[in-house]
């Protein structure tokens, strides 16, 4: 448990004298709330409660999937999982120590966001509902931190940076995240609500409003279940083969 | 002091695909001594080693590090084995002091990283980030994390490679240290003239089998330089 703990340490320093890291883990879905819960650009029918859920959502997306992924990716191409892989650490404590700083990251993320959308007049409906909160939370992480390392496993650093972030935007956009699944058009709402960041942002919606959709939960489960598999049956530690 | 064989290397064969980089190798690193092994590029040098320090999965033969499993047992091994990779393994962000620091908390084997700052002569970098520091820098920062490990064994991956004089003098130093306490030193280096002064038996790789395997004074004897011998054995 020492080592998890003093690799946690590093990974969390790591992410702080990273500033592009921060940028995605906090700025960007500070901004967003901030922005939409002030600008009325968004669909009529959004609330400051599904803003702030997609907010959440954004927020599990930017640290789960691109930022702990892009961070793998360039480890991996460094050979410094490699290198720790050599240590007493070894592999699998490393990668519980990424999987803590994720965590980490994702308290403080949820604290000040929330924080912030009570300011700009979100109120929480009950407390027994806002703990799904946390399930939705962890469901989302697994599903998006396994797509985030099955992509940094395989890819070159440089082709794995373009990919997360240009998935990030797609699934920002197009997957339910900013614009809730139900306000996308046809066909793409009804994607949207089988993807791992639609589901997710239903089921936080749910969360925060009181009551959540089976069929979002079972689309997340079988997502966070999936997606860590195949990451952990494709990862490679090592740069080259 | 311990004596006797450190790392214990058996039929070693590893393969890539249909490539065998590595094709039934035995060879034997005994504490006190500096063993090195020599190949040219491809002959199978780094997969060895990749398999001593447990990092890769050999795909036949048995290898001991410390009578242990180096894959199988890691943790025995790991705490007590330093390892100097030849790419560094360190990201560009990361500082030194802060490294250092890390590696020899991860090791928990006594050393004090202000004392191996100034070991290794890097003691005014300290605050400078990897991508900062001059490939001579980087070589002594990747040592320095070699030697957090106090190792009883340590696999070195050229470790002179990008040195300046002063840093090859620190390396000798370094090795005459290691092995005047009984650690083993492996070391992979293309650099014969410098092994030449250092190692004290030396492997010579050749498409993945040994095609030498002797002290140095054995083959070097009469005068004979270990270039000569090296060309020689691996025509």
């Amino acid at each position: 448990m020492r080592l998890v703990r003093l690799q946690t340490r590093m990974e969390l320093l790591q992410i702080l004298r990273n500033y592009e890291q921060l940028l995605l883990v906090m700025i960007i879905p500070l901004f967003v709330l901030v922005f939409f819960g002030n600008v009325d650009v968004l669909p009529g029918s959004t609330t400051i409660a599904q803003l702030t859920a997609s907010v959440l959502t954004l927020a599990v997306v930017s640290s789960a999937m691109v930022s702990l992924g892009i961070s793998t990716g360039f480890d991996r191409s460094y050979n410094v999982l490699k290198r720790l892989g050599a240590s007493p650490l070894g592999r699998r404590r490393l990668v519980a120590a990424k999987i803590l700083a994720v965590i980490v990251v994702q308290i403080v993320q949820c604290g000040v966001l929330l924080t912030v959308a009570s300011l700009i007049g979100w109120r929480t409906s009950t407390g027994a509902a806002l703990l799904t909160l946390v399930p939705a939370v962890a469901l989302g992480s697994l599903a998006c931190g396994g797509l985030g390392l099955t992509l940094a496993g395989r890819l070159r650093a440089e082709v794995n940076l373009a990919v997360q972030n240009g998935l990030y935007l797609v699934l920002v956009v197009a997957g339910g995240v900013v614009v809730p699944a139900d306000d996308l058009p046809g066909p793409l709402g009804r994607v949207a609500e089988l993807l791992p960041t639609g589901a997710l942002a239903t089921a936080i919606t749910g969360a925060l409003n009181g009551g959540a959709t089976m069929r979002s939960w079972l689309v997340l489960g079988i997502w966070a279940v999936a997606l860590p598999l195949v990451a952990a049956r494709t990862f490679r530690f090592d740069a080259t083969p | 002091m311990t004596t006797g064989d450190a790392v214990e290397v058996d039929s070693l064969v590893v393969r890539y695909g249909d490539t065998v980089a590595v094709n039934g190798i035995s060879f034997r690193a005994r504490h006190g001594e500096v063993t090195a092994l020599l190949g040219r590029n491809g002959a199978g040098k780094t997969s060895t080693i990749e398999c001593c320090e447990g990092l890769r999965r050999a795909s036949s033969g048995t290898i001991r590090v410390l009578g242990h499993d180096p894959l199988r047992e890691h943790l025995h091994v790991a705490a007590r084995v330093g390892v100097m990779l030849q790419d560094g393994g360190v990201g560009p962000g990361a500082r030194v002091g802060t490294l250092i620091r890390h590696y020899c908390a991860v090791h928990d084997r006594g050393v004090d990283p202000d004392e191996l700052v100034r070991r290794v002569g890097l003691g005014g970098r300290t605050k400078h980030a990897w991508r900062r520091l001059s490939g001579g820098e980087r070589q002594r920062l990747s040592l320095a994390l070699a030697l957090a490990a106090a190792p009883d064994v340590a696999f070195l991956d050229e470790p002179t490679a990008g040195l300046d004089l002063d840093g090859r003098e620190m390396v000798r130093d370094v090795l005459g240290e290691l092995t005047s306490r009984g650690c083993a030193v492996v070391l992979a280096s293309h650099d014969l003239d410098e092994v030449q002064r250092v190692a004290h038996r030396v492997v010579i790789l050749h498409n993945g089998v040994v095609v030498a395997n002797d002290t140095i004074g054995a083959l070097c004897s009469g005068g004979r330089r270990l270039e000569d011998v090296f060309r020689e054995v691996t025509r």
